[in-house]
């Protein structure tokens, strides 16, 4: 107990420390717990009346969180969460110890932690969570990890830690995440029921889409973007499990979204761009619902939702729209780019690219996105390139068919978005900036006075 | 015009290979020179006297076992081609398979076809960065560059040259010196990047051997390389910077 209570006290002591030495976002508070309680997550997650959620995944970890959240805090949950990027176990570890000020366990009913991959298997069996959320499994930072198939046995080794009478909630239509459900009792399916959309280039990002259980290629009823979609494995029968929540219509112009969730219909309001936020909704909703949430009161929260910072966030500046999405990997870069391209207006873009550690720092990613489908398509005039790979991304304009004249490289994040800003005040301007990019472009506009929700991230 | 095989592209595709075949494609098409990109996967037909450079890049070692055999069985054409001067350009996983075996920490060998004398075995940890390397081919800046993630440690045998020494980066093996091979139009490397978008020198020479396997003698006119050799440059900067070099993560 007096282990526990210096483990919390030291670490709410480094995390004021390093806050006030200017370093948000330091580790510095987890290492401080775990060194003097290592059973410090396990020991508070155990207090709260409805135990963790974990969610995982490549892409949308955030946003879902970020949604989740904002449901289960409409039901009436007081709701641990913890900041965006910081999901690795010391993250989560300050999440727990600094979510109270003066009480050692915190006066809240469940931690709802976005956990990196690499993370679940310790997460999982520290916390035992009531509910893992997995969204899917896309190449990312194969420089950390290895390689893709690395991932799935992470997660897969997080959900074998699932209390007993806790749920997976996956996305049916990634064949990597379903397989995750293979013969377990307390599962909840979500995917997609709508037409195909129109696809790019046919020379898309090529990733898994071979049969998780056989190997052999898959084939594709239908097909919403890189593997996710209606497959089938022809050799050995295996196909896409059918979801308990199931996304039938989604009418962008007038922002609404029409679920299935097990025969009951929802009519959703919906702002944000993009099929893979769809995803992102659907998976949150279908966590809320099976953590007992009622189909009405989830139609009733998502009226006054707002979105985590640099996910697809538009921001008014001097009377234009400025939007910024977090790039990290092909099929995420696929995605905003579709999304860009199905919005209005007059267009530039910003990318800025870094390869530092938290942004993968292999670069050769970028020639894995499908920008010789996207560029004639996104609708967009001029672009600027920035960040420390500012050079490759312009290479990478170049070789997809960007007129050089429509390129201005500016290797400083901040002066690329000036710069672009200045010349297009009216434009409608979409940062697409790599993690710690991300960082560095929202410590501009905070000190603008732009940033509503500073301390994210 | 020319035609270029992308050999198993869903199955090895890992680390932006495609952006080689598209620095390839698009160099030629910026001279006028058509091209088209064809596709081929396990068990289909190849015409290899058909084909103008071949490009195999690297995948995940579940993927890589799945073709392994399919690759081997080719071995008796493909030799000939290769021997009769057809280009080639095979990256990681690729440039494993063009050598005898490769050798995983558990399980069998995968037979390679043995065009490159050179072997690989997995080694204990992964070689992760930037690679400067200098070219043994006739290339002007002399320097190639790229990012290297590795696993395999491959040695080269007497009947190869290997395609640089590595100014900075781990090479091969970590140990020689050196990194990638090359044995007439065929060239095995470890360098992703993607390779041939930042080093314009490497893809025009890869180019004048295509354009030599299809009889044509056009010579290539120089383009504008500025801003590849910029993008080319920041690697063979970081070599100067102390505090960046040596990164290594296993
Ligand atoms: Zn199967």
């Amino acid at each position: 107990m007096i282990r526990l209570w210096l483990a919390v006290w030291m670490s709410r002591l480094a995390g004021w420390a390093s806050r006030l030495t200017g370093r948000g976002g330091s580790s510095l508070p987890g290492v401080v717990a775990r060194r003097i309680d290592p059973r410090v997550l396990s020991r508070l997650t155990a207090r709260l009346p409805q135990g963790a959620v974990l969610l995982t995944g490549t892409n949308g970890k955030t946003t879902t969180s970020a949604l989740t959240a904002h449901l289960l805090r409409a039901r009436g949950w007081r709701v641990i969460h913890n900041h965006a990027g910081a999901n690795l176990i010391l993250g989560l570890t300050a999440a727990m110890t600094q979510a109270a000020r003066c009480r050692i366990y915190p006066r809240a009913d469940v931690a709802l932690l976005e956990t990196d991959e690499a993370t679940m298997s310790r997460a999982s069996l520290e916390t035992r969570p009531r509910a893992v959320l997995v969204t899917n499994f896309f190449r990312d930072q194969l420089d950390r990890y290895g390689e893709l198939s690395t991932t799935v046995a992470f997660a897969a080794r997080g959900i074998a830690s699932l209390a007993e009478d806790g749920w997976l909630v996956l996305n049916a239509d990634d064949p990597q995440v379903a397989q995750l459900g293979a013969g377990l009792r307390r599962v909840v399916y979500y995917g997609l029921a709508m037409p195909s959309p129109d696809g790019a280039s046919d020379y898309q990002a090529v990733d898994a889409q071979f049969c998780p259980r056989c190997g052999q290629s898959l084939t594709y009823q239908r097909r919403f973007f890189a593997h996710l979609g209606w497959y089938e494995c022809e050799p050995c029968g295996w196909r896409r499990p059918h979801p308990d929540l199931a996304v039938e219509r989604w009418n962008r112009a007038a922002g609404e979204v029409e679920f299935d969730w097990r025969g009951h219909r929802l009519r959703l309001p919906w702002q944000l761009p993009g099929l893979y936020n769809l995803y992102n909704l659907a998976a949150a909703a279908a966590m809320a619902l099976t953590m007992g949430m009622v189909p009405e009161q989830v139609e009733a929260a998502l009226q006054n939702f707002r979105p985590a910072f640099g996910r697809m966030e538009p921001v008014r500046m001097d009377g234009a729209t400025v939007w910024l999405a977090l790039v990290k990997n092909p099929v995420g870069f696929n995605q905003v780019l579709q999304a860009v391209s199905e919005e209005p207006g007059f267009k530039v873009a910003v990318l800025l690219i870094n390869d530092r550690y938290a942004d993968g720092q292999d670069v050769s990613w970028l020639w894995d996105v499908d920008f010789e489908g996207w560029v004639g398509r996104t609708g967009i005039a001029a672009w600027w390139v920035g960040g420390i790979r500012a050079r490759d991304m312009a290479v990478r304009l170049k070789y997809a068919g960007v007129a050089e004249s429509a390129i201005t490289i500016a290797e400083d994040p901040e002066k690329a978005f000036a710069s672009a800003r200045q010349a297009f005040p009216a434009a409608t301007t979409y940062v697409l900036p790599t993690y710690t990019a991300l960082l560095e472009i929202r410590r501009y506009l905070a000190r603008r006075g732009h940033v509503r929700h500073f301390r994210e991230g | 015009m020319l035609r270029f095989l992308h050999l198993y592209p869903e199955h090895m595709n890992l680390y932006g290979d495609r952006g080689n075949v598209l620095a390839l494609a698009q160099r030629a098409k910026w001279r006028g020179i058509p091209v088209e990109i064809v596709h081929a996967g396990p068990g289909q037909a190849i015409e290899w006297s058909m084909v103008h450079l071949v490009f195999l890049g690297g995948g995940e070692d579940v993927h890589q076992a799945r073709i392994a055999n399919d690759f081997y069985s080719r071995r008796q054409d493909l030799t000939v081609a290769l021997t009769e001067g057809l280009p080639m350009l095979a990256i990681c996983g690729g440039f494993q398979l063009l050598g005898h075996y490769y050798r995983p920490q558990a399980g069998q060998d995968l037979p390679g076809i043995g065009f490159l004398d050179v072997t690989t075995e997995a080694g204990p940890s992964r070689a992760i960065g930037d690679v400067v390397s200098d070219t043994t081919l006739d290339l002007h800046p002399g320097t190639l560059v790229g990012f290297e993630n590795h696993s395999g440690q491959t040695y080269l045998g007497s009947g190869v040259a290997p395609l640089g020494r590595v100014r900075w980066g781990h090479g091969n093996n970590g140990r020689d010196g050196t990194e990638g091979a090359v044995r007439q139009h065929v060239i095995g490397t470890y360098l992703h990047g993607s390779l041939l978008p930042k080093n314009p020198h490497l893809t025009d020479l890869l180019l004048s051997w295509a354009l030599e396997r299809a009889g044509e003698v056009v010579p290539l006119p120089p383009l504008d390389d500025q801003p590849e050799w910029m993008a080319h440059q920041v690697i063979v900067a970081r070599q100067k910077q102390p505090a960046m070099s040596g990164v290594r993560l296993t």
